[in-house]
């Protein structure tokens, strides 16, 4: 559906994106997920024909977006971030004359209106002018824009940018409906959303991608490190003699209060750190009270994915397999 | 080219539901009443001669410089917003993100700005009315005058379009208007300054030449031929500066 090759944009001497290369079949909901800054919104511009790439190929649906690109914008609805609208017209009009633009027969332009209204769930406010709603109904009907020549390509630039937890929901819930029968490139720094809804999600940093997989084996690429907590009884010296003979446990922090020992371990090696850990404890005849594994969540990928050196091995070694 | 009209279409909408359109047209409008009425008043003082060839008709359309200095203030405000406002407000993307190409885009808000020139005339047919009620009228003359303020519109609305297409947003876009029409404006002035050999250069930029043949009642061709090269290679520079910004971000 969409083939990315060595794409590249610089503003003057600043690289926005460098040499990304991917390809999202059809079918797909694909996520973008980076910090703000990354290049997610250039790199959608350019799929979308807003901005011409430095360098790279871009083809929608086997099409050469940079030999024809006006073919091409037909495969796409796209909705950039904050979506942007006409303040003085009313919501109907807005999408009728979408249509027209976007070249929908004349004799469908109705029906295709009443569709993307029902589909955006705009449909009561079809009448109003576009200045005075809400900014959750500006952003459905940004989509219902995006979906009103019923394009099989749905780009969307930070969706849910801007809105409250009960409109995030329901823009999440929609777009899930339209992935079914569409694919969808959506942009995000929010990833509880990528979970909910994407199949996939590229990582990009500084204009590259750091990362490509599955939400949950991005997660997993993160459990050969492990955080554990610890409570246990005994002297903070005897629990540092233990770890200290386990090579792949590495003390983060360790206190003593009232003769009860506290601890944060990380474990980078195999799996089932937390069984090695309880044994050791045993074996030295030392009480373990607690002992909790912390799940390293998405949140944790991402930091680590960006903030960290990009090539971190968690995320090289989920890029081999793919 | 569908897009054109597509955009034509919402342009003109866009301007009629806008209080901009009708805060411009009852300003221009008292404008051209006042300037009507102070001609009148003059013409009825003095001794009667000339016939209609002297008329306050003819002094209305282009015998005065109360009849282009307000052009130069209005066209600006006319064409400020079409591309600027859109950059500005960001609808923009959304515009150039759908199927259609940079050239459907100019000529669409073009002709949609052309459309408002002429809705800014048409009341001024009143006037002609009513002076036809007192005396002789030259329709013929009348006819070409309306020709020629068509012609200015074709010229002038161009150059508005071009700066609204390579401004950030509407003031900076009104600002470089006014200043590229009124130095054309005194550059023109020049057909009245220098020699033979230069003056028919000058004549052509000038609107106060223009007027003044099509006011006569005469339909001086190389003027119209004038204004609409004007216009074509103007908007192929706003249709470029469109393209270019693609490349700039």
């Amino acid at each position: 559906m969409i083939r990315v090759d060595n794409l590249t944009k610089s503003y003057g001497r600043h690289e926005a994106v460098r040499g990304l290369a991917f390809e999202v079949p059809q079918g797909q909901v694909c996520g973008f997920l980076g910090p703000n800054g990354a290049g997610k919104s250039t790199t959608l511009r350019m799929i979308t024909g807003f901005l011409s790439p430095t360098t790279g190929t871009i083809h929608i649906s086997g099409v050469d977006a940079l030999a024809k690109p006006i073919e091409a914008r037909r495969h796409i609805g796209y909705m950039p971030e904050a979506c942007p609208l006409y303040p003085e017209m009313r919501v109907g009009e807005y999408l009728r004359y979408r249509a027209e633009l976007k070249g929908v027969p004349r004799a469908s332009i109705a029906a295709r209106v009443k569709q993307s209204l029902a589909q955006a769930a705009v449909a009561d406010v079809e009448h109003r002018i576009i200045d005075q709603l809400s900014k959750g109904y500006r952003q459905r009907v940004g989509l219902a824009d995006a979906l009103v020549a019923d394009p099989p390509l749905l780009v969307l630039d930070e969706p849910t940018a801007g809105l409250d937890p009960n409109q995030i929901r329901q823009v999440r819930t929609l777009i899930g409906e339209l992935a079914k029968n569409k694919t969808v490139l959506i942009s995000t720094h929010i990833l509880p959303e990528v979970e909910a809804i994407c199949d996939r999600v590229l990582i990009l940093s500084k204009g590259k991608m750091v990362s490509d997989g599955r939400p949950t084996s991005l997660r997993d690429a993160l459990r050969s490190q492990e955080t554990l907590r610890i409570v246990g009884r005994g002297s903070k010296g005897a629990f540092e003699d233990v770890f200290a003979k386990l090579d792949d446990i590495h003390v983060v922090k360790l206190t003593w209060r009232d003769g009860l020992v506290t601890g944060l371990l990380e474990a980078t090696g195999e799996p089932d750190a937390s069984e090695r850990v309880f044994s050791a404890v045993a074996e030295a005849g030392l009480t373990l009270r607690e002992l909790s594994r912390q799940q390293a969540s998405l949140e944790d990928v991402f930091t680590n994915l960006t903030t960290s050196e990009p090539e971190a091995p968690a995320a090289r070694g989920d890029e081999e397999e793919e | 080219m569908k897009a054109a009209w597509t955009i034509f279409k919402r342009e003109v909408h866009s301007f009629f539901v806008s209080p901009m359109a009708y805060v411009l047209l009852t300003c221009w409008l008292l404008f051209c009443g006042v300037v009507f009425w102070i001609l009148a008043e003059y013409y009825a003082g003095q001794p009667m001669g000339g016939g209609a060839q002297d008329s306050p008709l003819t002094a209305f359309f282009g015998g005065t410089t109360l009849f282009y200095l307000p052009m130069l203030v209005f066209v600006p405000l006319v064409t400020m917003r079409l591309i600027a406002e859109e950059r500005n407000r960001g609808t923009l993307e959304v515009l150039m993100t759908a199927p259609v190409s940079e050239v459907s885009v100019i000529v669409g808000k073009y002709f949609a700005a052309l459309l408002f020139w002429v809705a800014m005339w048409v009341p001024t047919l009143l006037y002609v009315w009513l002076t036809s009620r007192y005396g002789d009228v030259d329709m013929g003359a009348i006819g070409t005058g309306y020709l020629g303020i068509f012609g200015i519109g074709v010229y002038y609305l161009a150059i508005g379009v071009l700066m609204s297409a390579v401004s950030p947003n509407q003031i900076v876009s009104a600002i470089l208007t006014f200043v590229a029409l009124a130095g054309l404006f005194v550059v023109g002035l020049g057909q009245y300054v220098f020699g033979d050999e230069y003056r028919e250069l000058f004549a052509y930029l000038s609107i106060w030449g223009h007027m003044e043949a099509f006011s006569r009642g005469v339909v001086d061709t190389r003027y119209l031929t004038f204004d609409v090269s004007v216009a074509v290679v103007t908007l192929s520079l706003a249709t470029g500066a469109l393209q270019a910004r693609r490349v700039e971000g």
